[in-house]
């Protein structure tokens, strides 16, 4: 069955060059476009899109009352993000794309947004960290201590010890070195950001 | 499967095709292949291997759950440690440089940014392996065999002896649990990569050397720790 996406971005930059980057997945036989947020309910109502990536930026509070109702519901929603966005934004969207993701990158959560539509009724699976949990991986590979992390993230070492029990339950990975890999396998840190010792 | 018990009238090629593990021990024996249909105890006399001794290596080795209760106070420390050695040089004339290269092809067949850490990670591995294995050989086996000379021929230790198989016991740690991980980076979180069969034979050689660890763990603990305990004992008692 054809899959369809609609791109809601205002930058025309940025809108083109998403869409040309989705053409060249073959993903989609739909691929539509909307430069302002006028006609956004309008253009779901009729696109029926599988996928909206949207600018958090177009989303005014009238908007916002009726993506929430958009969550769980057939469409998936991915925001494209290049301003700073305050964490919370995470909660609201079922993806999100950076800026600076890679072709492979957002091919890879686009196809999971396709796959994860007929699922979405059903819990998480086991093994996706929670955003704590990345962040304390994120720190474990920049090479900090437990006692470090505890200071950095504001909670007790011992929330850090449960943390990095549940990430080792998860992921089945049980070394910090292991952990590095999976960490920049899934961009929760760059390799750029790696403490060198 | 069915716990396969290798008796002495065994042929041993037949235990190849029942259990393909058992291909890894020959070699720790000096057994070359081309073997025709010799039985276990005809091959073992022939090489002068004890018989017993054969059999309790292989059945520990293949069998999780074998447990040699009965056979160990007849278990020669010598022949034991003889055999662990020739396993550790097969783990580092054999089988890490294979792991190695298989690691050097697949981050050929990659462009990702993980890659290098990957092999970063292998490579800090192989260190532990290496600090392992060479603590094993150069400190805790000389140990062992001056303990069962000196039980077999009253051969006096030179020097004063600060050290026990209980020292032995307590840092024999784990060095497949970060295998473990590797293996489940390349099977769970490590994106398609342009040659799907190298990932495979990396993986194949990971399973197997994994396999082949753990086996070789259970033979340190369960054989060569009680043989060494009972030796100190002995040599304490007078």
């Amino acid at each position: 069955m054809g899959k369809t996406i609609l791109i809601a971005e205002q930058s025309e930059i940025i809108r083109k060059g998403l869409i040309k980057v989705i053409n060249s997945f073959d993903m989609f036989d739909n691929v539509s476009e909307l430069a302002c947020n006028a006609n956004i309910e309008a253009s779901v109502i009729k696109l029926e899109p599988d996928i909206l990536v949207i600018n958090p930026l177009m989303i005014g509070t009238s908007l916002k009352g009726w993506l929430k109702e958009q969550i769980n519901g057939r469409m998936k929603v991915a925001a494209i993000v290049y301003t700073l966005f305050d964490d919370e934004i995470k909660e609201v969207f079922d993806e999100i794309i950076q800026i600076n993701d890679t072709r492979l990158r957002i091919k890879t959560k686009l196809t999971s947004l396709i796959n994860s539509k007929d699922e979405s009724k059903k819990p998480a699976p086991d093994d996706t960290l929670s955003s704590r949990e990345k962040d304390v991986v994120r720190l474990l590979a920049k090479g900090l201590s437990n006692k470090e992390i505890s200071e950095q993230l504001y909670i007790s070492p011992h929330t850090v010890i449960t943390h990095r029990k549940n990430i080792t339950r998860k992921l089945n990975i049980k070394s910090v070195a292991g952990l590095i890999v999976y960490a920049i396998i899934n961009e929760i840190v760059l390799v750029d950001d790696l403490h060198n010792q | 499967m069915a716990e396969l018990i290798i008796n002495g009238q065994m042929k041993l090629s037949n235990i190849i095709d029942k259990d393909k593990r058992a291909l890894v021990l020959f070699p720790r024996f000096g057994i070359d292949l081309g073997i025709g249909d010799k039985t276990v105890a005809g091959l073992c006399m022939q090489k002068d291997i004890d018989l017993q001794f054969f059999l309790l290596m292989v059945n520990t080795f293949l069998n999780p759950d074998y447990f040699p209760d009965k056979q160990l106070k007849s278990v020669d420390a010598d022949m034991l440690i003889g055999y662990l050695v020739e396993s550790h040089n097969f783990y580092l004339e054999e089988r890490i440089p294979y792991l190695q290269s298989l690691i050097e092809k697949f981050k050929k067949s990659v462009d990702h940014p993980a890659t290098a850490q990957l092999e970063k990670f292998f490579d800090q591995y192989i260190v532990e392996v290496k600090d392992h294995l060479a603590y094993e050989d150069e400190t805790a086996f000389p140990y062992m065999a001056m303990i069962s000379a000196y039980k077999k021929r009253s051969d006096v230790p030179a020097g004063q002896i600060d050290y026990s198989v209980g020292v032995f016991e307590e840092r024999h740690d784990n060095i497949q649990e970060k295998l473990s991980d590797l293996k489940n980076l390349l099977v769970k979180y490590f994106p398609p990569v342009n040659d799907r069969y190298i990932r495979i034979r990396l993986l194949n050689e990971l399973i197997d050397f994994e396999e082949d660890l753990i086996n070789h763990a259970r033979i340190e603990d369960k054989v060569l720790i009680p043989v060494v305990k009972q030796l100190e004992q002995q040599v304490k008692s007078g």
